[in-house]
């Protein structure tokens, strides 16, 4: 089987993701896609039988998915399943509608709006953008002057998706950690919690979190698994919560990133991913 | 492999078993660069691309 890695940063995941190819025996190549031409849609060999779609600017990589499909290929993940995941409202949507439990969303289309979601919620909430990662612009709100003043900032912003919407969501009140499952299809390949460093309420580890492995028990893994069935399946990090209530999963990313996963597990994450893109493919 | 950063001058040292697309950053000024093309030992720098709101998982 021929795989393509399509990557426009390099980074240790893609390398991994590589190297782990190559040791079990796929004739694999990684291709930076930033010069790269496309008439469309025209059959494009070069990239073989599959490609894993690694790409972290997300409207690069959904551009070049749909290029791609249109060619015939078949890409890991699916156009569909990234457009539901790098949108937190369409993530919020497919999470209710399959029943998996997610904290209570509201959208709002104009600064007015965003006014009365907010009192509809109650404070505090977080403020979240549609699009984005890495905990940016992820706002606690914890009274109605700081929400004046984020919607006055909102609305200068140039971004016309940003601008005049609002996602708003439940606070969730939690440990100072959340849980990051790394899914494969039907298989939890890691699951970590991401302890979050002092001074910072946000898990992620481009903030700074660590990683600390534990066994999810049987309704988490349940949980973990119908969120990723829930986005259209693939390869996934579903990110989770724990309050007393209950497990709540509040995002599923599309293009996952592993390396503080690895740092506190013994399994091989990559080797198990790309286990994962050789028995997809055969089917 | 050896070089300099176009911004601060600085030496600038690429990893030997580095890979077209890898980022390299200057250790003085933290300029990243992206390894354009590696060939018979040289390495040719390009700056590398800045985050965007939309990079991420």
């Amino acid at each position: 089987m021929k795989l393509t890695i399509t990557f426009d940063r390099l980074r240790w995941e893609e390398k991994a993701l590589s190297d782990a190819a190559k040791a079990a025996g796929l004739d694999a190549s990684l291709i930076d896609v930033k010069g790269l031409v496309f008439e469309v849609p025209k059959a494009r060999p070069e990239f073989g039988d599959v490609v894993l779609q690694r790409c972290i600017s997300h409207y690069r990589s959904s551009l070049l998915t749909q290029a791609l499909e249109g060619s015939g290929l078949r890409v890991i993940n699916s156009s569909a399943v990234a457009e539901t995941c790098s949108n937190k409202l369409a993530t919020s949507i497919a999470l209710s509608n399959a029943g998996v439990p997610t904290p209570r969303t509201m959208l709002a289309l104009s600064p007015e709006g965003a006014e009365e979601a907010a009192e509809e919620l109650g404070y505090p909430f977080v403020l979240k953008p549609f699009t984005g990662s890495w905990g940016r612009m992820v706002t606690v709100v914890r009274d109605r002057a700081t929400m004046q003043s984020l919607i006055e900032f909102k609305e200068e912003l140039a971004n016309p998706q940003e601008q005049h919407m609002y996602y708003l969501q439940e606070y969730i009140k939690r440990p100072p950690r959340d849980i990051r499952a790394i899914v494969a299809g039907d298989s939890i390949i890691a699951c970590v919690h991401r302890i979050a460093p002092p001074g910072e309420w946000r898990t992620n580890v481009a903030r700074g979190a660590v990683s600390k492995a534990f066994k999810p028990d049987k309704e988490l893994k349940e949980i973990i698994l119908s969120a990723a069935e829930a986005v259209g399946g693939g390869i996934l990090g579903v990110d989770a919560m724990e309050p007393e209530s209950g497990y709540i999963v509040h995002e599923v990313n599309n293009t996952v990133e592993f390396k503080g996963a690895q740092s506190a597990v013994d399994t091989d994450i990559p080797a198990q991913l790309i286990k994962y893109v050789a028995q997809s493919s055969r089917r | 492999m050896n070089t300099s950063c176009k911004e601060c001058g600085a030496a600038l040292t690429v990893p030997n078993d580095a890979i077209a697309g890898e980022i390299v950053s200057c250790k003085d000024c933290s300029t990243e660069y992206e390894v354009a093309e590696i060939s018979n030992g040289n390495v040719l720098l390009k700056p590398a691309e800045q985050v965007g709101e939309d990079w991420g998982e």
